[in-house]
């Protein structure tokens, strides 16, 4: 199926915090209540729809687990953006965000779009961490904040929606060179100039004053 | 914007001179021209079990990101599979892997104790068949061997079936062995896949060559075939056991030699088969020089005439090592029509889909002993100890679902290391250069075709 855009996106965050199972909600409407561990990368995919242009979101799910740490630390390149996730009823995955946040920021563009993510929203009863804690750490951090629940899918799709939509208006504003690929975004096969040197589609404005597009 | 990336891309692997495996292009150095009309035997793809869509496979190939992919979905009994693409190189990850599940049945006709009645009873034989190939000069031959051996294996295994099972119910004298029969069906199979991309050569694109190596998991034992520089190794606890060799020009001298003093017509006319210990040049003419014939296991000295100043048919030492300054590897599938750089001499007639076959029975019950086969992209940067070494680390810290999974993903994510930024090397944990080639590794546990094998004896030889 054709795209305007593709954006690159990766999940990250402690081990068991429900990165997959935000995943598979989103892509699969579904939600898996066994823990099966995320094993270095694990890929999803789907199309959304924002100011009627067809952007495929390729959303890349990463271990949690120390052991692929080297590993995932590779990839925080080349994405658009992420989705740091911690879990509201245990309190030490929120106390490691910083050291994500330093990670992330380390080893990816600086223009990639982070949404900070407090899941297992449903499990209010076991709360550890208050709301308005996740929403200071987001403020501070600069950082887009959301609740959701992979389990009920509350939030799921405006979390990864409105990541998307924050990156779209990126491009539009010329923050992001589309036409390089190591800032996670691809023009769809058909909207994609045939000579690169030629201005892309999208309309975007002018990019950090190179002239291009 | 692709094509950008992939002329850096080939720009970065001239300019760090890591043509790993000594190819010119495909076009200069390949004996037909304007082929560009025929279509590949196969579309390129990456193994069918990975279940990758068309984004994924063209994400698969991202040279900066060089993601570490694994199935999705379980392999046989968890085995483990990883794998990633060069550092640039070459556009396409040119390894290529498969693994194939099959039956041999045979309906036997069973004597009852009494003359009269005779019921037929039918056998099944599984086996269980992994294939790692590496490719050169193009994806074409590695695509065909990994759609295609398989399916000849089958054919020559369901052949010699009968003798099999005869050999295994013991009812047959001066039969031949099981043994023996997997060895010949394995050997005949990979010489079947040559002649197969032989015939292919006009019909479809330029296929290159690829190595071969496949293990063959039938009865109980473990059949090792590998025609290349791919490489397996059995790990348990941090030990290893190397069982297969490398099959590179140093490696294969003497056999190359030989052919090659046997048949000096091969050898075009600016090759020998005589070795010096340094390359010798014009100005050298009249002075001594170190050499040996074919023949000769050691060294002796003579005056240099203008014939020495041929090149030696083989070069090199190690990885650099090289049959008519061209091709690092000396046995697979493909390279029919592959000449020598510079002095366009036909170079297949020194290569052979011949594999070396090594038998080993799993006796172990541990599930901790397991296969790892790698193609050379892996073990380049990675002796057999550290491998065993993190095959055991992820044993231990995984359940038997993940743990083979994941130790593949370990090899591969510590052969291919990381990269700092992107005008640097991509480099191991302690800064030495990490592999700059497409890797693939299969970490497969042994113990369940022991235990699948002692079933089927007690299902068909209970009194055994």
């Amino acid at each position: 199926m054709s795209y305007a855009y593709l954006f690159k996106y990766i999940i990250i965050g402690d081990t068991g915090v429900g990165k997959s199972c935000l995943l598979l909600q989103f892509t699969d409407k579904r939600f898996q209540p066994v823990h099966d561990l995320t094993i270095g990368v694990e890929f999803g995919a789907r199309m959304i729809t924002i100011d009627s242009k067809q952007i495929k979101l390729q959303i890349w799910d990463t271990a949690g687990q120390e052991a692929f740490r080297s590993i995932t630390r590779s990839y925080y390149r080349g994405a658009a953006g992420a989705l740091l996730v911690y879990d509201i009823t245990r309190r030490e995955t929120f106390n490691h965000l910083t050291t994500w946040l330093d990670d992330a920021r380390q080893h990816s563009n600086s223009n990639m779009v982070i949404m900070l993510i407090g899941n297992k929203s449903d499990l209010e009863s076991r709360r550890e961490v208050k709301k308005e804690e996740g929403e200071a750490f987001a403020r501070e951090h600069g950082l887009v904040f959301m609740e959701t629940s992979a389990k009920t899918a509350a939030n799921v799709e405006e979390a990864f929606i409105n990541t998307a939509k924050e990156i779209y208006e990126k491009i539009q504003e010329g923050v992001f060179d589309i036409n390089n690929e190591a800032n996670g975004i691809k023009i769809g096969p058909q909207h994609s100039p045939t000579n690169p040197s030629l201005p892309g589609a999208g309309g975007s404005g002018g990019s950090q004053g190179s002239g291009c597009c | 914007m692709f094509f950008n990336r992939v002329k850096n891309a080939v720009i970065g692997a001239v300019s760090s001179g890591s043509e790993l495996n000594g190819f010119g292009s495909e076009s200069s150095n390949s004996g037909k021209q304007n082929q560009h009309h025929l279509a590949p035997k196969f579309p390129y793809g990456r193994p069918h079990f990975l279940h990758l869509e068309d984004d994924e496979v063209q994400m698969s190939a991202d040279h900066k990101l060089r993601p570490i992919i694994h199935p999705s979905k379980s392999l046989p009994h968890h085995t483990g599979y990883a794998e990633c693409v060069n550092a640039g190189k070459s556009k396409w990850n040119e390894d290529q892997a498969v693994y194939r599940q099959g039956v041999l049945s045979k309906v036997v006709t069973v004597e009852n104790g009494n003359q009269t009645s005779a019921a037929s009873q039918t056998f099944s034989i599984p086996y269980t068949y992994y294939g790692i190939f590496d490719g050169h000069a193009g994806v074409g031959a590695a695509l065909c061997a990994a759609n295609q051996l398989h399916h000849i294996l089958h054919e020559k295994l369901v052949d010699a079936q009968d003798d099999i099972w005869a050999d295994l119910s013991k009812n047959k004298k001066n039969g031949k062995s099981a043994d023996s029969l997997l060895m010949g069906a394995l050997e005949s199979a990979f010489n079947e896949m040559d002649q197969l991309i032989a015939e292919d050569r006009n019909k479809y694109q330029a296929a290159g060559g690829c190595t071969a190596l496949v293990a063959l998991f039938i009865l109980g034992k473990l059949y090792l075939a590998n025609a290349g520089d791919s490489r397996a190794i059995i790990c348990k606890n941090e030990e290893f056991l190397p069982i297969s060799m490398d099959f590179t020009p140093e490696n294969e001298r003497d056999r190359i030699r030989k052919l090659a003093d046997e048949q000096p017509a091969l050898l075009g006319t600016n090759f020998t088969s005589r070795e010096y210990t340094q390359q010798p040049r014009s100005d050298d003419l009249g002075k001594t020089i170190m050499y040996r014939e074919a023949h000769m296991k050691g060294w002796a000295y003579k005056t240099l005439q203008p014939d020495d100043l041929k090149i030696s048919v083989i070069t090199g030492s190690g990885k650099r090592s090289r049959v008519m300054g061209t091709i690092g590897v000396t046995r697979g599938f493909g390279d029919h029509d592959l000449l020598a750089i510079y002095q366009k001499t036909p170079i297949k007639p020194f290569l052979s889909p011949h594999p070396e076959v090594q038998v080993h029975k799993i006796v172990s019950m541990d599930e901790k002993e397991v296969l790892v086969m790698g193609t050379d992209g892996l073990w380049d940067v990675l002796a057999g100890t550290k491998a065993a070494e993190i095959v055991s680390k992820s044993i231990n810290t995984f359940m038997e679902k993940e743990r083979y999974v994941s130790a593949a993903t370990c090899l591969v994510g510590f052969a291919r290391g990381t990269l700092a930024n992107e005008n640097q090397m991509w480099h191991l944990k302690g800064g030495k250069q990490a592999s700059c080639d497409d890797i693939s590794v299969f970490v497969i546990p042994l113990l369940p075709y022991k235990l699948e094998f002692e079933e089927l004896m007690q299902k068909y030889f209970p009194d055994k």
